[in-house]
């Protein structure tokens, strides 16, 4: 907690000491493991000030976010709008930097209100947005759903907490172990593109699947077949089997690549007539199907036999 | 620049030391040596006493590294996190040092941001690339034990981060109270833990915190690194040949 507790509360009203820009802080809007994000309004604009003990951290982030592509269309993550320093009453230093605020909420909170079926659009968007980080030599790193932003009212997907990103090739600087393929013993922690896919296809299985269920995988035996038998028990996520044992395995190239096949299921299953999706309902269908016909087979293969002996018997 | 190798050792413990030298005046020691000292405590279910972690703090503080509190669960993604901060800070001490020398006191201070992160680009490359030694310290006395398993499971999970770096990477892991001495070597110098090695096997029941005379035999390790013949001469040869190099500097103040 070193780094953590040394970061310092900010007094009500701050001016950057280099561009001079004067930032009234209304409330905080969340922690980092490099800093603390508050929010404060800019001459008459609402911003996201993000202020860290380490300036180095701080500093970081900010090339990461400059080397994206910083217009409205990219809509990777904020916008940066500044970047300075702000000088403590005690004489301390601390770097921050300001972007773009995005109201909305956080994937699993946006998905617990909104609904399940919400997942595979919002996680296809999330890929795109992936797509256009790893084309600029970027992996996200730290990728769950608190840092995933469903914005209002456009309900865009955007990343936030810039912390984990890493340049493609060198180790990841930040991670959750949920979401981490080697705590899943799936592969090591070099950032590259499969490292990202696989934290996508956790993430889906842990926003559609049942929360008893995931909650026993990851304590207990840190497998990827533990998640593939949670897709396989449960009905919203069985169609989507194939995209995500491949990002389980690390099969897919680029996120575009499995962003299509995505989307290719997701036509299927959302065009495919009602009575069809009402035969197949919820959760353990897969299963729950598949008794039902080990039970008729195993009565008809018992009259067979009763049959069988019956025939022997009196002829 | 190849060259550098940054030494840290990580200390795991879940209270107050109770034995020989003070672990902060050890931390102090091993800073001195070129050794950072970082320090995680665990808590499951209880917390860790006030006391104990004062030591911790003063302990990271004395030892040049980090600390943290932290549940079982995790542990794994701190020890990583941890590592690399102190690495960062390291490197970024050093390069510091050099530009106070080139341009003259509170030099970082008096560059504008802009400039700044160009420096911090190149401190978090020479971080990816530099070699790194750690020695992990897990204390193992009474408390501890039921901790063991996640303590076990967060070395696998730090072996597979470090073999994802860029830089050449080695780590031993030790516990203490040892049988003999304070500390007992359960796993020497490696690239690669393999399987998982069972710490809690063989331990020695003891009332004992041994945390500061651990510290201090865990700097000794540091010394017994040696390459095999062969090949230390071939490398002497080349360190030799780049001692007049411009990353000659930088060398001389990290270690």
């Amino acid at each position: 907690m070193f780094f953590k507790a040394s970061t310092p509360g900010l007094p009500r009203q701050f001016r950057g000491k280099w561009n001079r820009k004067l930032y009234r802080v209304e409330r905080e809007l969340g922690r980092g493991a490099n800093g603390i994000v508050y929010l404060a309004a800019q001459g008459g604009e609402r911003r996201a000030v993000k202020v860290g003990s380490e300036a180095l951290d701080i500093l970081m982030e900010v090339n990461i976010l400059k080397s994206l592509p910083q217009g409205r269309d990219s809509q990777v993550g904020p916008l940066l709008c500044d970047v300075d320093d702000l000088v403590l009453s005690g004489g301390q230093t601390c770097t921050f930097y300001a972007m773009e605020y995005l109201d909305g909420s956080q994937l699993d909170l946006y998905v617990q209100q909104a609904g399940r079926d919400w997942v595979p659009v919002l996680i296809a968007q999330l890929l795109s947005r992936l797509d256009v980080l790893h084309r600029h030599g970027w992996a996200f790193g730290d990728l769950k759903p608190e840092n995933v932003i469903v914005t209002r009212p456009e309900r865009q997907i955007r990343l936030v907490d810039f912390g984990g990103v890493t340049k493609l090739g060198c180790a990841v600087r930040q991670f959750t172990e949920e979401y981490d393929r080697a705590y899943w013993n799936a592969g090591d922690r070099r950032a590259d593109v499969g490292y990202d896919l696989f934290a996508v296809a956790v993430m889906m299985v842990r926003l559609m699947g049942e929360a008893h269920a995931w909650q026993a995988a990851v304590r207990e035996r840190r497998q990827t077949s533990s998640l593939c038998d949670i897709i396989r028990e449960n009905g919203d996520l069985y169609p989507y089997r194939v995209p995500l044992i491949k990002a389980f395995h690390g099969k897919y190239r680029t996120a575009e690549e499995m962003r299509k096949e995505m989307l290719a299921v997701l036509r299927v299953s959302a065009a495919a007539p009602v009575s069809a999706a009402a035969a197949s309902p919820g959760p353990h269908a897969g299963r729950g199907a598949g008794n039902r016909w080990i039970d008729i087979l195993f009565v008809a293969s018992l009259l067979l036999l009763a049959g069988t002996l019956y025939y022997a018997w009196f002829l | 620049m190849k060259e550098a190798t940054l030494r840290q050792i990580l200390v795991v413990t879940d209270g107050c030391s109770n034995s020989g030298i003070s672990p902060v005046a050890a931390a102090s020691l091993a800073r001195d040596q070129g050794i950072t000292v970082n320090v995680i405590g665990v808590i499951d279910n209880s917390e860790i006493s006030e006391k104990g972690e004062t030591e911790i703090r003063q302990m990271a503080e004395a030892g040049g590294g980090l600390y943290d509190i932290v549940h079982t669960r995790h542990l794994a993604q701190t020890v990583q996190m941890l590592t690399r901060k102190a690495m960062t800070r390291t490197i970024h001490q050093v390069v510091n040092k050099e530009l106070q020398e080139i341009l003259g006191d509170s030099a970082l201070r008096g560059l504008e941001p802009e400039k700044r992160m160009q420096v911090a680009g190149l401190v978090d490359e020479l971080g990816e690339k530099s070699n790194l030694d750690v020695v992990m310290l897990v204390d193992t006395s009474g408390s501890m034990k039921p901790k063991l398993s996640a303590v076990q499971q967060a070395i696998r999970d730090f072996s597979i981060s470090l073999r994802s770096r860029s830089g050449r990477s080695r780590m031993a892991v030790c516990t203490f109270p040892g049988k003999q001495g304070f500390l007992e070597v359960r796993i020497p110098w490696t690239e690669n833990v393999e399987q998982a090695h069972q710490l809690s096997a063989g331990l020695v029941m003891s009332g004992l915190t041994p945390t500061g005379p651990a510290i201090v035999e865990a700097i000794a390790l540091f010394d017994e690194i040696k390459l095999p013949q062969l090949l230390s001469d071939r490398c002497r040869s080349a360190f030799d040949a780049e001692e007049d190099g411009s990353d000659g500097t930088l060398r001389d103040h990290v270690f």
